[in-house]
């Protein structure tokens, strides 16, 4: 019980804090870090100091500027280059398996666990 | 020249030497016939010497910059200084793989000499699945990279080494590292020996822990100088990009400390048999998977520095070779695991061990499958997608929370009775205080998210239960405290290092300046000189803050000859608390330089708590030999 009323204060403490956005250079890195540089092995436009990874910086810069959102201009940059550019891969048909097949694992892990030692036939 | 043949011939006596190894061994098996015992050490010794001698006449050759060897010539070259040369003899593929035949060799030797305690036959099984093991390598290594092929006629200039990899940290990165990997292949062979012979019991887990241990420590730090040279000299202040060939060497680190806790409770409570064995096998696959990924070119990386197709393939038979031959033998010496009926207590060590495994395993899946579903995919759909930073920190980050918990009150609980709730108002004094320590963190800077607040808390009451740990316990248990301690050192830098990282970045001539929060960054000067193999620009500016302290931070840009190669090198102010990172990048066509400075808290705590981390296995390692001595 004493876990319970824990538990509780701690998730209203947390509701009533208020957490703020961060602002635009917050953002723009945020974003350069998810973009892939096309030219250079492996590393984000963030990292990257080619020509290529400077001049998407400009172009994010400016996108920021005329007001678009975070996700406007990664749908931006995928109609442009392609999937591949994003380092943040969406959750669509393709990806599903991606994004679900580690927790799926997590679950079957939890589940031999609770098999082999008879957690789930003694314990509960 | 001569130097060529004899590095060759060495590389074939090693052959001769293992297949002889291989033959008798088998036959000593069937026979129970030991007069190998007498030979066998010498045997393996000569081994070793061969491959000695083999190594030693590549460096030799890379010192004189010898150019009718092939590997020498595409990766040296008369102007690079000696330090480079000798550290060029492992910065490439061929010699990278010799270095591995050496590790091998020379563990098979040590292995034999400190294993008197086990039984003859499982000895022998081990170093018979050693000689697989080294087989395939020099197999590999004579066949299709071999690092002695002649040139005629004999160049006069090499090409050259890849600049990025002329760096000190960089030299000793790949030794550590495969110390680490190549001591896997002890635990691997052991297990299926002890398999095999129905050794697998808690007096196997309790010889086989050192082994477990030193290979865990050398991969920690191998890991750790690869991050700290990404750190300088990669990025522009990254330290772990989530890139392919960093994940490929976290996997075997995850699941060897995986490996590190289930060792412990096999030999404390003679439990999870067959799950050692099979983490000792994912643990080995994993790094030859890690060679195979590296070395193939299928990953797209910024450490690929040497790729080939049809060495790919080979590895990538090797490795098929190897996982089937130990499936193959577990599946057929399964009934010989001693079986356990043993009833888990909730609130003991047992659980939280087996807690730890099924975390470490989640966390190995995620980087697994991030790392590989993009080739999947690309090969089934032909469709390219990238896995990155984000990928990981969204499916790590709410699964790392429960388990820092679990690691701070594991460790507390006993490992049969519990004695739980006595300790349980203290430990929730603690999370309270934890969580109350965080949002004020979080609170006081202004900018952070929920859910890096909560993990926040998380590794608070990791680092405040350890402490009281390390303070009441004192000297019993300390490694694993110790390493306990240490990591929760590492995710809380981490994490205060990503909230409080702060930077600037802009384009600047001489006599520029620009404001960074209460500081005047100042452009005073640039200057060329010419250095043995490179032009170097220096730049020199000037960082004045309110209170008068002034700082010079000289960041280089370098421009190699061989092979032609433009890099930057960034100037980094190390203090207790913050690092200040300034980096320089050409712009084309005007005489700006893009500036990035950055004030990074912590960064210096994050390399401490790794040296600290690996501090806790080498106590293990060394407490379990005083105990050998006793």
């Amino acid at each position: 019980m004493k876990t319970k009323i824990v538990i509780y204060i701690i998730f209203i403490f947390f509701a009533f804090s208020k957490y703020s956005f961060s602002n635009d250079l917050k953002l723009e890195n945020k974003i350069n870090k998810n973009l892939r540089c096309l030219i250079c092995q492996g590393q984000s436009i963030y990292d990257s100091q080619s020509d290529f990874a400077e001049s998407m910086k400009l172009v994010v810069k400016q996108k920021i500027e005329s007001g678009m959102s975070e996700e406007e201009i990664y749908s931006f940059f995928k109609i442009q280059y392609g999937e591949w550019i994003l380092y943040d891969p969406q959750f669509n048909t393709k990806n599903f398996a991606l994004w679900l097949l580690p927790i799926l694992l997590f679950l079957v892990g939890g589940i031999i666990i609770l098999i082999k030692f008879g957690v789930l036939k003694k314990r509960l | 020249m001569i130097l060529n043949y004899l590095g060759n011939f060495a590389l074939l006596f090693c052959l001769i030497i293992s297949l002889v190894i291989f033959i008798t061994s088998i036959s000593c098996l069937n026979n129970k016939n030991f007069f190998l015992k007498k030979n066998l050490n010498e045997l393996l010794f000569f081994k070793f010497f061969f491959a000695v001698l083999s190594f030693s006449s590549l460096i030799i050759l890379f010192i004189i910059s010898e150019f009718s060897n092939e590997t020498v010539l595409n990766n040296s070259h008369i102007s690079k200084p000696l330090f480079y040369k000798i550290s060029g003899t492992w910065g490439n593929h061929e010699g990278s793989l010799l270095l591995w035949l050496l590790v091998l060799t020379f563990f098979a030797f040590f292995y034999y000499l400190n294993s008197k305690n086990r039984p003859t036959d499982e000895r022998l099984l081990t170093i018979l699945f050693q000689e697989v093991i080294i087989l395939g390598f020099l197999f590999f290594l004579l066949k299709a990279s071999n690092p002695f092929n002649i040139i005629y006629p004999v160049p006069k200039e090499g090409l050259g080494l890849n600049p990025i990899l002329q760096d000190p940290l960089l030299a000793i990165h790949p030794p550590v590292l495969y110390l680490g990997y190549v001591t896997t292949s002890i635990v691997f062979s052991s297990s299926l020996a002890g398999l095999i012979k129905g050794n697998i019991n808690n007096l196997w887990a309790k010889d086989i822990k050192k082994w477990v241990f030193i290979s865990w420590t050398f991969l920690t730090l191998g890991i750790l100088l690869g991050s700290i040279w990404a750190y300088y000299e990669l990025g522009w202040g990254g330290f772990w990009f989530w890139d392919p060939v960093e994940n490929i060497s976290l996997m075997p680190w995850l699941s060897l400390t995986a490996l590190v806790h289930c060792v412990l409770a096999l030999e404390k409570r003679s439990i999870l048999h067959s799950w050692t064995v099979i983490l000792s096998i994912i643990t080995f696959t994993l790094g030859i998977c890690g060679t195979f990924l590296v070395r193939s070119g299928i990953l797209n990386s910024v450490h690929t520095f040497a790729n080939d197709p049809e060495r790919g393939l080979y590895i990538l038979f090797f490795l098929f070779f190897l996982i089937f031959l130990s499936v193959f033998i577990y599946f057929i010496y399964e009934d010989k695991f001693e079986l356990n009926n043993k009833n888990l207590n909730l609130y003991t060590k047992e659980t939280s061990i087996i807690l730890n495994n099924w975390f470490v395993m989640y966390f190995l899946s995620v980087i697994l499958i991030g790392t590989v579903y993009p080739i999947f995919l690309e090969v089934l759909s032909n469709e390219k997608i990238s896995v990155g930073p984000p990928f990981f920190n969204k499916l790590i980050i709410p699964f790392l929370i429960p388990f820092l918990i679990f690691m701070s009150i594991g460790p507390n609980l006993k490992w049969t009775k519990n004695n739980y709730f006595s300790k349980k108002l203290k430990l929730i004094i603690i999370f309270i205080l934890s969580i109350i320590l965080s949002t004020l963190v979080s609170k006081f800077f202004g900018n952070s998210a929920l859910n890096i607040t909560i993990l926040l808390a998380a590794s608070f009451y990791l680092f405040i239960i350890t402490i009281k740990d390390l303070i009441k316990k004192g000297f019993k248990n300390y490694s694993q405290t110790i390493s306990h301690f240490g990591f929760s050192l590492l995710v809380l830098s981490i994490l205060l290092n990503s909230i409080f990282s702060n930077e600037i970045t802009s384009n600047m001539r001489v006599g520029d300046e620009i404001k960074f929060s209460d500081k005047i960054i100042k452009l005073q000067k640039l200057e060329n000189t010419t250095e043995a193999n490179f032009l170097k620009l220096i730049a020199y500016f000037k960082i004045e803050e309110k209170n008068k302290t002034e700082l010079v931070l000289e960041p280089e840009i370098r421009i190699y000859d061989k092979p032609e190669t433009i890099t930057s090198e960034a100037a980094i102010k190390t203090d207790i608390f913050k690092d200040r990172f300034l980096v320089i990048n050409l712009v084309k066509e005007n005489e700006y330089l893009n500036v990035r400075y950055q004030e990074k808290p912590f960064m210096l705590w994050i390399w401490i708590s790794a040296i600290i981390i690996s501090l806790g296995g080498i106590i293990n390692i060394f407490k379990k030999n005083e105990k050998q001595i006793l």
